[in-house]
């Protein structure tokens, strides 16, 4: 009992601290206008591939753009597409999970068989594929992603759903005469929040190294909008000349996939305790 | 006035293993004010028998009533109106993160009565403060008597209690026989109490129904059963009561 407070105490402290870095990341790509020293955007032919240096903290590109400011902007776009996309997928996979997990049935088989055969494909392969189809930028590498993100969220909230369906206070519930639609919302939904959600935490490194990774081959961001794979991908061209342009959007992606799975594996751990 | 009655009750599961008769042309009545024991061993159509009572199974065959009325075939929607069930695992009866006040009104079908609820906490034996709290700060039988009041509060007249004691201690056992009790002095209480333990039957019931393999073997006033029981499986479980207090 006594380890277990001890282990419960020490998880706790170390999801502050993670929380407070990942904030940090998620307050100085939001601010990025305040904090940038330059404007992302603005080419100038003086100051191509400059080292990194007091007036471009992390350097320039080949057209002369601040990196820093990029890397501030970019982070912006990589962190709200993240987001927005695990949002979505979160929503919609948690509702379908819930609801094959509470009727059951031919509605059931329908959507987990669908489940089954997007899980059967790689998931970079299938979002490959997509995004090249649709060629529509950052939404397209976001619709791309979501079409197999959804699984992993409806199956674990349909297996808590049949769990938590076989507990007493549903039961209970009916004989208070309640609806399936209270039921779910106020009963089902609430004692499934905390896993699933913690699932979502531990898919923000995922998707964002998926969305990194479309945009590095061309098929997210369209240039010059500045976003992390895009930025690599533009950059690797001259990386012998000027590897600060690949270097520093690298490390941004690195610490903050890093720091949101940590994230992710310490709340956890929390919940397991 | 009889309440509650069932009419040659049967019910059949079709598993893996094959059919199994879980019970076979059962039939029984409650009258107001009457509480109705069905013993038996484990595996004997207890539980089965109250879960086509409540409604949360159909029978395969048979029919129920309420005040003369059929209700077979109907859910616990709507059988839920005029009977509760109050779950051998009182904890798991309430959503954990429901406080007690939110899952007591959640039973009122629409009806918000403070007072009403003060009221019956009071008869059950526990406090306004225990209203705020969630099944996990509970005592296993603070919760037992948590659900008997949200049973209450339904307005419902009949209870199915099914094992209600067998979870807890004894001293905690005995709380709750006597809040029984003291309900059904009062005229409170119409009950089904299914339980494996004759001797606790016997404390609190009118009537008992014997029930071995499906089948009912023997029903009659408790002093008759207990007194002078007709059938050899009722006298066996008697006997084990006799030698377990020796």
């Amino acid at each position: 009992m006594k380890q277990r407070t001890l282990r419960e105490k020490k998880l706790k402290k170390r999801i502050i601290v993670v929380s407070l870095l990942a904030l940090l990341i998620i307050l100085m790509t939001t601010f990025a206008g305040v904090i940038a020293p330059n404007d992302p955007y603005t080419t100038s032919a003086s100051s191509i591939r400059m080292a990194p240096g007091a007036q471009y903290p992390f350097g320039t590109d080949n057209l002369g753009r601040c990196v820093f400011s990029r890397v501030l902007y970019g982070g912006r776009t990589t962190i709200a597409a993240t987001f927005l996309l695990v949002f979505i997928s979160f929503s919609i996979g948690t509702v379908i999970g819930m609801l094959c997990g509470y009727y059951g049935g031919i509605l059931d088989q329908l959507l987990m068989r669908l489940a089954d055969i997007m899980l059967a494909f790689p998931q970079m392969v299938v979002a490959i594929a997509v995004a090249g189809i649709l060629n529509a930028g950052m939404s397209g590498a976001m619709v791309a992603l979501g079409i197999t993100m959804w699984v992993s969220f409806a199956r674990l909230s349909r297996s808590h759903t049949f769990s938590i369906k076989k507990e007493a206070y549903i039961q209970a519930a009916f004989f208070a005469g309640k609806s399936d639609f209270y039921i779910i919302m106020v009963h089902v939904f609430p004692n499934l929040l905390a896993p699933v959600l913690t699932n979502a935490l531990t898919q923000i490194g995922t998707t964002m190294i998926g969305l990194s990774g479309l945009s590095f081959l061309g098929l997210g961001v369209v240039p010059p909008k500045a976003e992390w794979g895009s930025m690599i991908s533009e950059a690797k061209a001259y990386i012998q000349i000027a590897p600060w342009a690949v270097l520093f959007p690298a490390l941004a992606t690195i610490i903050t996939i890093i720091v949101f799975n940590y994230l992710g594996d310490v709340v956890m751990d929390y919940m397991e305790v | 006035m009889v309440l509650l009655e069932g009419k040659n009750l049967n019910k059949c599961f079709n598993d893996k293993i094959g059919y199994t008769n879980a019970l076979q042309d059962v039939s029984f009545t409650l009258s107001k004010g009457e509480v109705l024991g069905i013993v038996g061993e484990s595996g004997s159509g207890k539980s089965t028998l109250l879960r086509v009572i409540s409604g949360m199974i159909p029978p395969s065959s048979g029919s129920l009533y309420f005040k003369g009325e059929e209700y077979t075939g109907k859910k616990p929607r709507q059988t839920g109106e005029f009977l509760q069930v109050i779950f051998q695992n009182a904890k798991s009866s309430f959503d954990p993160r429901m406080t007690m006040e939110k899952a007591i009104l959640e039973n009122g079908r629409g009806k918000k009565d403070k007072d009403e609820i003060l009221r019956l906490l009071e008869l059950v034996g526990l406090e306004e403060r225990q209203l705020s709290r969630r099944a996990g700060e509970l005592s296993g039988g603070q919760c037992q008597r948590m659900s008997i009041a949200r049973a209450f509060y339904s307005n419902a007249e009949i209870l199915l209690c099914d094992e209600i004691t067998s979870a807890l201690d004894v001293s905690t056992q005995a709380r709750v026989v006597e809040l029984l009790q003291r309900l059904k002095s009062d005229g409170k209480l119409s009950a089904v109490f299914i339980s494996h333990d004759i001797a606790l039957v016997s404390m609190i019931c009118d009537r008992i129904m014997v029930m071995k393999d499906g089948r009912c073997v023997e029903q009659g006033s408790t002093d008759e059963v207990i007194g002078n029981p007709k059938d050899e499986y009722t006298r066996l479980l008697i006997d084990s009561v006799k030698r377990q207090a020796i």
